[in-house]
């Protein structure tokens, strides 16, 4: 008895000290630490990016979970009136351009607006926009977001009024991550990019 | 009662251990960091009908990082080693001027207290979160560094800007608190090195992208200057287009960082 009761503060004591290990292992574990979980992802590939996202159905993924099928990328925001939905529905027709073969593609749209663009709202956006299965739509935080758009080469800023100034590019990644393609611009002729496409499912 | 008065003891004991390690990093004097007031900021560039940005109340370091400081971050986290770094976070000039990954270098003795230089955006960012920190935004940096400055020669903030950028980038960077010091307390916003803010790549710049933007007519065609907030203000707009010129994994040789914290 005399013992289990000395084992208590034993016990806590290992436990305090274990725990002080954490928040510094939460901050150092950045970048690296999860590429070495995944190990076949090439150094530039965007799926070293660790942040999380959420989905339209509100599952939490990253962004290595899209591996295996080549990726076709935008970042938008869904009160956006004017150049999104035309980016949107760019992306839209590479889809259909792709005729059976887009199943074998991701179809992604990351959302600038991590105040608003909660999985509700970017559900409703995807019935809006009519946009099938092969459509994921993406929210993450200010700082998931704003590296996302570094990788990408996306310019955005957030106006006095809650919508944003972006550029408006649509990135092909092969299928494991690496950037291999973009094209800027709105009713932009997207010939190259279905080429691209088209080379990365051969 | 023996064991009870033990195990409070163990416990106060492990405690005090505990929290002795809670920083983590015993040789870091804390850095000391300078609160900048809020308020309404007026971006440089900006929309014809745009607001002025609210900004809270913030913390800001008082100096660049030093490459000291810089070192025991890296010494901490083995991926942001220059043998180790992935190039996807940051480019093959990554440090380039240390000895090694793990030594500034005896012939750079003279560098310990001046501003790390060559690290890109991702390991700024990555230092900051280290220290329990964050990069400033660029609202926050230009507020930060409109401030009066104190201990120079120049009346106008703008001249002492231009005249820093007229001069070749020096030899042998200077340390940290060289240069002057501004109303609010911060050493060096402008003339040792450029800095890293946050949200670097918001300037939308024409490029080479035809009607890529919105924003870009009112930016760039004849009509532009009527949308910036001063005229005449070389300084600034070299400022946000050299930062529009930036990517992510760039490491540069005149290009460092400080870091800032949300007030509690």
């Amino acid at each position: 008895m005399a013992m289990k009761k000395n084992m208590i503060p034993l016990l806590l004591f290992f436990f305090l000290v274990a725990c002080d290990s954490q928040p510094k292992s939460a901050f150092t574990g950045s970048v690296e630490s999860k590429v070495s979980a995944v190990g076949t992802i090439p150094q530039e590939s965007i799926f070293n990016l660790t942040d999380t996202f959420t989905t339209q159905d509100n599952k939490e993924v990253s962004l290595n979970q899209l591996e295996g099928k080549p990726t076709v990328m935008a970042m938008i925001f869904t009160h956006c009136t004017y150049a999104c939905p035309r980016l949107t529905a760019d992306v839209q027709n590479i889809e259909k351009k792709l005729g059976k073969k887009a199943e074998d593609v991701n179809f992604v749209l990351v959302s600038f607006d991590s105040e608003r663009d909660f999985p509700t709202r970017l559900n409703e956006f995807k019935k809006e926009m009519f946009l099938d299965n092969n459509f994921t739509l993406l929210h993450g935080d200010d700082d998931a977001v704003r590296t996302l758009s570094v990788l990408l080469n996306v310019q955005f800023q957030k106006n006095s009024d809650g919508d944003f100034s972006h550029s408006n590019i649509i990135s092909v990644l092969d299928k494991k991550g690496d950037l291999v393609f973009q094209k800027e611009g709105i009713n932009a002729d997207h010939t190259a990019t279905l080429e691209q496409i088209n080379d990365l499912l051969k | 009662m023996m064991i009870r008065n033990s195990a409070i003891l163990i416990i106060l004991f492990s405690f005090t251990f505990s929290t002795g390690f809670v920083g983590g990093e015993r040789n870091y004097a804390e850095k000391k960091m300078v609160r900048i007031p809020g308020g309404n900021f007026t971006p440089f560039f900006r929309l014809p009908n745009s607001q002025p940005i609210h900004l809270k109340p913030f913390l800001m370091d008082e100096t660049a990082v030093t490459n000291q400081e810089f070192l025991e971050f890296v010494k901490a986290n083995p991926q942001w080693r220059r043998s180790r770094v992935n190039r996807l976070f940051a480019d093959s000039n990554y440090l380039k001027y240390w000895e090694s990954d793990l030594s500034v270098g005896e012939k750079n003795k003279v560098l310990y207290n001046s501003p790390v230089v060559y690290v890109s955006w991702f390991a700024a960012r990555a230092y900051a979160k280290w220290r329990g920190k964050r990069l400033p935004s660029v609202a926050e940096w230009e507020m930060a560094g409109e401030a009066r400055p104190l201990n120079t020669k120049y009346k106008k903030l703008t001249d002492l800007i231009l005249a820093w950028y007229q001069k070749p980038n020096p030899k042998v960077l200077p340390p940290v608190k060289s240069t002057y010091k501004n109303a609010y307390g911060l050493y060096d916003m402008h003339g040792l090195v450029w800095e890293w803010t946050f949200d670097f790549n918001s300037f939308i710049k024409s490029g080479d992208s035809r009607a890529n933007t919105q924003d870009e007519l009112q930016l760039f065609c004849a009509s532009s200057s009527l949308y910036v907030k001063d005229k005449d203000d070389y300084a600034s707009f070299l400022r946000y287009s050299y930062r529009g010129s930036l990517k992510g994994n760039f490491c540069i040789g005149n290009l460092g960082f400080r870091c800032a914290k949300d007030l509690k």
